[in-house]
C-alpha cells in the first residue's frame, strides 16, 4: 500500500487531462505531437508515483523519446503534401471541457491545501523494493511468462520479415 | 480530515485516458492523430495494470510485468501502423482518414 500526496496526484492528473484533451483539439499535428509526449511523460511521472520506477522509466524512454521522434519523422514525410482537412473542433466542446477541467483543478487543489498532510511526502511512504519488483521483472519474463515473452519475441520477428517483405513487394511495384 | 489517495482515484484517471483516447481515434480526422489516440488508450490500461499491481497485487508484482509487455508491443504496433500509413500516403496523398476506407 502506497500513500501518495493529493496535491501530487492531483496535479500530475489534472495536467495529464488537460494535455490529452489539447492533443485530440489541437489545430496543428506537431502541437499535438507535442501534447501528447507531455502525456507520455506524465504517465510516466504517475508509475513513478506508483512505486514502480522501471516501468515509468520504460515508458519514458519509448513513449517519450522514440516514438515522438518516429511521429515527428512522419509528420516531416507528409507535410506540404496534405490536403486542407476540415476541422471536426467544437468550440463549445472545448469550452466545456475547459472550463471543467478549471473547476476540478481549483476544487481539487484548494480541498488539498486545506486537508494538507502533516509531512510532505512526494512520492509515498512505503515505496516497493526496488529487488524485489527487479526479481518479480526477472521471474515474471523468464518462469511464469516465459511462453508469452518467447511469443511476443517470435511475433516481433515475424514483423520485421514482414516490414521488409512489404517494403520490397512496394519498391518491386 | 486527511484525504487519502485510493486505487479508485488511479482507475478513475486511466479509464479518462482511455475514454479520451477512444474519442479521439473516433473523432479525428488525421491519421496520425488516430494513432497517438490509440497510444494514450494503451496508457490508460498499462496505469490501470500497474495500480494494480501496486495495489492488489502483494509482492508478484504482475501488473508491472504486463505493462512491460504491452509497452513493447504498443510501440511496435505503432510503428508497423506508421509504415503502412506511410506506404498508403504514397498512394493517396492524404492524411484524411476517409480517404482510407478502402485498406
Amino acid at each position: 500500500m502506497i500513500s501518495t500526496n493529493p496535491i501530487v496526484f492531483y496535479s500530475v492528473s489534472s495536467l495529464i487531462i488537460f494535455f490529452t484533451l489539447f492533443t485530440l483539439f489541437a489545430k496543428k499535428i506537431i502541437n499535438s505531437l507535442l501534447a501528447s509526449v507531455l502525456v507520455f511523460f506524465l504517465a510516466a511521472v504517475m508509475f513513478y508515483i506508483l512505486g514502480s520506477e522501471y516501468n515509468a522509466i520504460i515508458q519514458a524512454i519509448i513513449y517519450g523519446l522514440a516514438v515522438p521522434i518516429v511521429i515527428g519523422l512522419s509528420i516531416m514525410f507528409t507535410t506540404g503534401k496534405t490536403e486542407n482537412i476540415k476541422s471536426y473542433k467544437n468550440a463549445l466542446i472545448i469550452m466545456t471541457f475547459g472550463f471543467a477541467f478549471l473547476l476540478f483543478f481549483i476544487d481539487s487543489v484548494i480541498f488539498s491545501i486545506i486537508n494538507l498532510p502533516d509531512t510532505f511526502n512526494i512520492t509515498g511512504i512505503n515505496q516497493a523494493n526496488a529487488f524485489n519488483v527487479l526479481s518479480a521483472f526477472a521471474k515474471g519474463i523468464f518462469i511464469n511468462y516465459v511462453l508469452g515473452f518467447e511469443l511476443i519475441s517470435l511475433m516481433l520477428t515475424i514483423v520485421i520479415a514482414g516490414i521488409v517483405l512489404i517494403k520490397n513487394k512496394k519498391s518491386s511495384i | 480530515m486527511e484525504t487519502e489517495i485510493t486505487i479508485y482515484h488511479y482507475l478513475f484517471i486511466g479509464l479518462i485516458l482511455f475514454l479520451m483516447g477512444l474519442l479521439g481515434s473516433v473523432i479525428a480526422k488525421n491519421v496520425i492523430k488516430v494513432l497517438i489516440s490509440i497510444e494514450i488508450m494503451l496508457t490508460g490500461i498499462n496505469l490501470n495494470f500497474v495500480t494494480f499491481g501496486t495495489f492488489c497485487g502483494g509482492n508478484n508484482f504482475d501488473g508491472y510485468v504486463f505493462t512491460l509487455f504491452y509497452t513493447g508491443i504498443g510501440a511496435v504496433e505503432f510503428g508497423i501502423a506508421l509504415f503502412i500509413f506511410y506506404l498508403m500516403f504514397q498512394k493517396k496523398e492524404s492524411e484524411n482518414i476517409e480517404r482510407y476506407s478502402d485498406l
